[in-house]
């Protein structure tokens, strides 16, 4: 499984504080301007295009994919209480960035 | 300067000593000039023409001009010409150590026998530039402009690049024009056809017969000024206004006469046909649904273009019913080339099933359709043989007034991968160091290009590039700061082969680690834009004789290396590298699985990517062929499909047959000729260079792969 993300996206690093991802087995590709191998990894799922409009991107291991933001942590917390790891709190309020599309691969 | 003269000195060093007690302007001697005159024999031209030219001294080159007078005289020639004079001067300052000078002070020019040769065979680096007089002009133009973009635009390191085939300057012969066009109609029906410099101007056009003369005309002024393709968006859109005094008949016809006006426009430069594009539309795309249509005479129809589009789908149509057709000979139309645009909005337009059959059918029959994928919200002017110019916000802006709408890319730069790997030895760092500086390169060398074209531009509509520099719009025609800068690449399956012992479709390790490379290459290029302010983009070299090209150079200087790798038939010197990010053209793979898997590379390749697929003599059907181009829409990320059939053109008796044959199936003659598609286009096959001939033989054909 892995978690397509960038370093100034507000969601991806929510996320990223919000789980253990590393304890629960997802791979995460932090896509920028110095990072080959996240990109082409994208690629091979066939996911630039999407990551254009926006990021995070969760694949999952069967190789499909989840963009809305709402499904991936639903699918994170799954995931959390199967691998038992704890959940960091959620910070609460409207996350500016990502909604605004300006949190995707440039 | 040259000197054609009798010299009776009895010896070297007696004329020595009287040349320089002579002036030397009394000296017999006499000039064949290169400005097709006879000149007395003056010293004092050499030494003219090195002040002027290089920046030696005045005692320097005095000594110059007398050491060759003495030369001159002291010799036994009995003729002389100013080139010959010239290379001594050189070849006495490269004997001086005067480098510098000697590359300031260089004559370009040709061989006698060079030029005897071009004046009888073909040259065949490109396959849509005929045999002829024009063509042979072309080439020997190009020669020269070639020379001196690699001795005088482009710095020694980016010339020195490209001759040992690190990397491959793309349309050297064309130097002082930008590479590719697209533009609108819009432009010609609104200001007429106006150019700088023409003996007549005329209104905009108030008769659809008369707009295709102007489009026409204007498409060759374009070629003239450009080095390869130059596209038309939303053709038979932007036509629509002018078709309702048309019935079905007229129509057609017009179909008819713009097909045959570009596909037999091989009388403008060097012979050349104009290598033309059309973009077409079943519906009419979202940007231009509310911009205000101009019609006959330049005048605002009082409409919207989305209230034409069954006038616009009545010329799309009927185009293809052309296209079917073929020409009188039932061969297939090289140019224009139609690029239907497959869109979201496609599908939700009544009567596109039908639309989609019938260029399916063409497709299957004469293999002309281009198939343009445009995802979710992705809008974009396509031309060459796979170029594309994605629309940007600005550029959407700019639709509501489209004859605004030109795009160009000014130069195409192409790497050399498989001669990285080489020198990589496994190592994958210095593998993508290696590809970084070759991009740096590139880069480089499009700074450079761009440099000299702003120089010719800054002349403004006195210099060369007048047309480009018209402002009919109160902006130039070339929109120099729009321009994309395109690197292309060439032999990713071969550069996988050495450095992974693999080939692209041999695993999906093969796969992850091409696009790894591909992927480091667009961060390094928008790096490098960033950078330096240039759009760089990623394209898929067409790479017509470049493939070939790197193939050759790297047998002559890494053949070890090389000759494991190199595809083709050695023994023949039909070799060659795969084209761009192509997998291997003969590999066994089912169409979809081609499709698909190439595919995965064609998002990270922003300026346009294509798939073949090489239909040989099998005649799928067009509901097969429909059925396919969905699947391909829907699960794909491919950018853009064409399936090519093969045909044999026999010369004696006029018929077309299916497949390629030795002998004509009608007539058993076997003056017979081939055509199919050979990167982007369709031409004769006895037009093609060596390495697409290797090519050709190694495809794998579809046969069987579809359902008829």
């Amino acid at each position: 499984m892995t978690l397509f993300t960038t370093d100034d996206c507000v969601l991806c690093e929510q996320l990223k504080k919000q789980f253990d991802l590393s304890a629960m087995e997802v791979q995460v590709e932090v896509l920028g301007n110095n990072d080959a191998g996240a990109l082409a990894h994208l690629a091979w799922h066939g996911l630039v295009e999407k990551a254009r409009k926006a990021l995070p991107i969760l694949v999952l291991d069967d190789s499909s994919a989840l963009h809305e933001f709402g499904h991936i942590e639903s699918h994170l917390l799954d995931r959390a209480a199967r691998y038992g790891c704890s959940v960091a709190a959620r910070r609460s309020g409207k996350q500016a960035g990502c909604e605004s599309g300006s949190c995707a691969l440039q | 300067m040259g000197v054609v003269m009798p010299l009776n000195a009895e010896t070297a060093q007696a004329r020595t000593h009287q040349v320089v007690n002579e002036d030397s302007t009394d000296i017999a001697l006499f000039v064949r000039s290169s400005q097709d005159d006879m000149l007395g024999w003056n010293r004092q031209r050499i030494v003219d023409a090195l002040l002027r030219e290089t920046f030696i001294d005045r005692d320097t080159a005095e000594k110059i001009s007398k050491d060759i007078e003495v030369t001159i005289q002291a010799g036994k020639v009995k003729t002389i010409t100013g080139p010959l004079i010239r290379e001594m001067v050189n070849a006495k300052l490269l004997e001086m150590g005067l480098e510098e000078a000697r590359r300031m002070h260089t004559r370009l020019g040709v061989p006698l026998y060079d030029v005897d040769q071009l004046l009888v065979q073909h040259n065949k680096e490109n396959a849509n530039v005929p045999h002829g007089p024009e063509a042979t002009n072309l080439t020997l133009a190009e020669g020269i402009k070639k020379e001196y973009a690699l001795l005088h635009v482009f710095t020694p390191d980016v010339a020195d690049a490209h001759l040992s085939g690190d990397l491959h300057l793309h349309d050297l012969g064309f130097i002082d024009r930008p590479y590719c066009s697209g533009q609108s109609l819009e432009y010609i029906k609104k200001f007429g056809l106006n150019l700088p410099h023409a003996l007549s101007m005329a209104k905009p056009a108030k008769h659809a017969e008369v707009l295709l003369a102007h489009m026409v005309k204007f498409a060759a002024s374009l070629q003239s000024h450009f080095a390869g393709a130059i596209g038309w968006d939303a053709i038979n859109l932007f036509y629509a206004p002018y078709l309702e005094e048309l019935d079905d008949n007229g129509v057609k016809q017009l179909a008819q006469m713009m097909i045959y006006e570009f596909s037999q426009q091989a009388v403008a430069r060097g012979g050349q046909a104009i290598f033309s594009d059309v973009n077409i539309y079943w519906e009419v795309p979202k940007h231009f649904e509310d911009v205000p249509a101009i019609g006959p005479g330049g005048e605002y129809t009082g409409k919207t273009y989305r209230e034409y589009e069954k006038q616009a789908q009545r010329f799309a149509w009927a185009l293809f019913e052309v296209y079917k057709e073929g020409d009188a000979a039932g061969r297939p139309f090289f140019f224009p080339k139609p690029l239907v645009h497959i869109t979201e909005k496609f599908f939700k337009t009544d009567g596109h099933m039908d639309f989609l059959h019938h260029i399916c059918e063409v497709a299957s029959v004469k293999g002309n359709t281009y198939f343009v994928f445009d995802r979710g919200d992705t809008a974009k002017i396509s031309e060459c043989c796979r170029l594309s110019f994605k629309l940007e916000a600005s550029d959407i802006e700019d639709a509501k007034q489209p004859w605004k709408m030109r795009y160009s890319a000014l130069q195409n730069v192409t790497i050399n991968l498989p001669r990285l790997a080489f020198k990589a030895q496994g190592d994958d760092t210095k593998l993508f160091g290696l590809l970084t500086e070759k991009i740096q390169l590139a880069a480089k060398a499009h700074g450079q290009k761009r440099k000299f074209i702003e120089r010719l531009m800054s002349l403004g509509k006195g210099g060369p590039l007048s047309l480009l520099a018209m402002d009919l719009d109160g902006e130039p025609y070339l929109k120099l700061h729009k321009c994309s800068f395109l690197i292309g690449m060439v032999g990713l399956n071969e550069l996988i082969r050495v450095h992974l012992g693999q080939e692209l479709h041999d695993s999906d390790e093969s796969i992850k680690f091409g696009l790894k490379v591909i992927a480091h290459m667009n961060i390094v290029c928008n790096k490098l834009a960033e950078s330096m302010g240039m759009k760089f983009v990623l394209e898929q070299t067409p790479a017509e004789s470049t493939a070939f090209r790197f193939a050759k150079l790297d047998l002559a200087h890494f053949n070890a290396e090389a000759e494991k790798v190199v595809q083709g038939n050695r023994e023949k010197g039909e070799v060659y590298y795969s084209n761009s990010t192509l997998f291997n053209v003969g590999a066994f793979m089912s169409p979809i699985a081609r499709v698909e898997k190439e595919g995965l590379f064609h998002p990270l390749i922003e300026a346009g990517s294509i798939t073949h697929i090489w239909l040989g003599e099998a005649q799928p059907d067009k509901e097969a062929l429909a059925t396919f181009v969905i699947n391909v829409f829907k699960y794909t990320q491919n950018d853009q499909i064409a399936f090519s059939p093969e045909f044999t053109a026999c010369l004696a008796c006029g018929k077309t047959s299916r497949g390629l044959s030795e002998t004509c199936p009608y007539c058993e003659s076997k003056n017979v000729d081939g055509i199919t598609r050979i990167t982007g286009y369709f031409t004769k096959i006895s037009s093609w260079n060596k390495g697409k001939l290797g090519e050709l033989h190694d495809r794998y054909r579809n046969i069987d792969r579809f359902n008829n």
